[in-house]
């Protein structure tokens, strides 16, 4: 068992680190220019909030700048997290059987005695490598940076907003991995991949504070709150076992979807 | 139990019938040549007997294993080898961890033998290999757990001649070994090379099912014959002679007999004999022969036949063009 995940993990390692290394580079560049944003302004949210349109603001989410906390939440959790990182995963896992059955290597790795729900599973918990490691790597930079620049966080909070972002980057894959299955070319996948996890993200977020909110329930952006962790220190647990319950679901839909289908 | 069964299995795309109720079985130890040009239905129905297509209709047993389960089926596959037409491995791994890989899923019993006898570049990445290579690092793969039954989609294309010696050495020795080989090819010369039975699929439509040697018998031989002094035509008036075609060296000709012409007699034939060879023997002993050669007809000629060319057409009458009209009532 494990064999294919061992396999793919292992040969996500390499782009998994750099990955982190990008992120980690996005986390420094915002913390570092924090304290001459805050700097600039006598009251950041009471000049700065007001620059931006309201429609900005419901989109990204903003509560505050005054505190790196809130300008991180924003600049780095919501912008790089949610919505970078999340399509990022759809996009991966959308490449993942599409591409192998469109190369022909499904064939070979099918005619091993290797269920097609096995193949499929396996190939989705090898996303665990770079989901885990950039919130392995990422946290750390993070919280010596703020350090550094004398704001301290919470080294708690900034735990909490990595591992309670886990269950959220596997439902974005898991969106990617359905689109993998229901498409046979790998760059069609990974275009409805990209396309349904943002409109997803763009529904949870003007649907927001609208009679139709609850339709955002759908959404995985809507159980993973950065501002919430960072500014409050309130931990959505309930919120991580929808997002876990919700990539189950994608992962057995994806694994009956690919045992029925003809693979050409 | 048979290594391959397939009863009445029929894969209906709607605009093409890729597979229309083909039936046939494949014993254990035999090596079975699936013939088809391009397109006739053969790797749908090798796709189909590995699972990968669901027929519309029909069914079929792999090692004793139901196609149609991918449970059951995935036990024949413990045992099962394949060869796609077109092997694709990751491209960024490396020959060895490719083959570690399946070492891990299926068991290693002899790549380190395979290795010697099929050599990709194995720490080089896939990226980098040759057509070729690819096709030795799925031999490879295919064979490396010792399986029972291999299939293999038009395996040497791409080999080189070294290579595809090699792989019909091997193929050949596996078979002894009691291993059972299907493989589909649009090659005659290696259907003919390899196999001990051979299927005929046309259009979907499985055409026949038989030993080679049957097809080659029915084909008939090839005789091809040079004469010091020409030979009257009527001397080969016998049953089994066909396409007979026949030329006169002038000078010859006139120099012995006036009344020798092309149609009457000749100095070099070439004819395709269906009959007992011993027959011939005797009609042309009073000649002398400068030449003389018998040979398998080709299996392109067998193939035509269940295309319906020209030839196949042509084949129930039995003179051909130089030969003269009273001749023709030699079959």
């Amino acid at each position: 068992m494990f064999e294919i995940a061992r396999y793919d993990g292992r040969h996500r390692l390499k782009g998994s680190l750099y990955l982190s290394i990008a992120l980690s580079l996005l986390a420094v560049v915002v913390i570092w220019i924090y304290p001459s944003f805050s700097g600039s302004f006598e009251d950041v949210d009471e000049e700065f909030l007001q620059a931006y349109p309201e429609g900005v603001i419901q989109l990204f989410d903003i509560r505050t700048m005054a505190s790196l906390e809130g300008f991180l939440a924003f600049e780095l959790y919501i912008f790089g997290w949610t919505i970078l990182l999340g399509l990022y995963l759809a996009y991966l896992a959308a490449g993942t059987i599409a591409g192998d059955v469109e190369r022909g290597r499904m064939d070979i790795l099918l005619s091993m005695p290797i269920s097609r729900s096995r193949a499929v599973g396996e190939k989705f918990c090898s996303l665990a490598v770079p989901i885990v490691i950039v919130n392995v790597v990422t946290p750390v930079v993070v919280y010596v940076g703020a350090v550094m620049i004398d704001e301290p966080i919470p080294g708690a909070d900034v735990v909490a907003v990595h591992a309670l972002s886990i269950p959220y980057l596997f439902a974005c894959a898991g969106i990617g991995l359905v689109a993998s299955v229901a498409v046979d070319r790998a760059s069609i996948a990974q275009r409805l991949a990209l396309g349904v996890t943002f409109g997803l993200f763009m529904l949870e977020s003007l649907l927001a504070g609208t009679d139709y909110e609850a339709i955002g329930a759908i959404a995985p952006m809507r159980y993973f709150d950065p501002n919430e962790i960072l500014l409050d220190g309130t931990y959505d647990l309930v919120g991580a076992g929808v997002l876990v319950a919700m990539t189950v679901v994608l992962l057995v839909a994806a694994q009956l979807w690919f045992s029925r289908t003809d693979i050409e | 139990m048979a290594a391959i069964e397939l009863e009445g299995v029929t894969k209906d795309y709607g605009e093409v019938l890729a597979n229309d109720d083909v039936t046939f079985t494949v014993e254990r130890g035999e090596i079975f040549g699936y013939l088809g040009p391009n397109g006739a239905g053969k790797t749908t129905t090798i796709r189909t007997l590995l699972g990968f297509l669901s027929p519309t209709e029909g069914s079929g047993r792999l090692l004793g294993h139901d196609i149609t389960d991918e449970d059951d089926l995935i036990e024949a596959k413990r045992r099962l080898g394949y060869l796609p037409d077109d092997p694709a491995f990751d491209e960024t791994a490396t020959g060895r961890e490719i083959l570690e890989l399946h070492a891990s899923i299926k068991g290693d019993e002899r790549s380190a033998e395979l290795l010697e006898l099929f050599d990709p570049p194995l720490d080089r990445t896939v990226r980098e290999y040759s057509h070729g290579n690819v096709r030795k690092l799925g031999l490879v793969t295919t064979f490396m757990h010792d399986p029972d039954l291999v299939i293999l989609d038009e395996p040497t294309s791409g080999l080189d001649p070294l290579m595809q010696q090699r792989f019909a050495e091997f193929v050949r020795s596996e078979r002894d070994q009691g291993m059972t080989v299907f493989f589909s090819s649009h090659v005659l010369s290696e259907v003919r090379r390899l196999c001990d039975r051979v299927g005929i699929i046309r259009d979907g439509r499985l055409v026949t099912v038989e030993p080679v040697e049957s097809l080659l018998d029915r084909s008939g031989k090839v005789v091809r014959l040079r004469a010091a002094e020409p030979i009257p035509t009527e001397a080969l008036e016998i049953d089994g002679v066909h396409e007979l075609e026949t030329s006169l060296d002038p000078g010859e000709g006139e120099s012995e007999r006036d009344a020798t012409t092309p149609a009457t007699a000749f100095t070099e034939c070439t004819l395709t004999f269906t009959g007992d060879v011993n027959a011939l023997l005797d009609r042309l002993r009073e000649y002398r022969l400068l030449d003389l050669s018998i040979e398998e007809a080709p299996l392109e000629d067998v193939f035509m036949r269940f295309y319906g060319g020209e030839r196949s057409e042509r084949k129930p009458t039995p003179a051909a063009k130089s030969v003269p009209s009273e001749a023709s009532d030699d079959v």
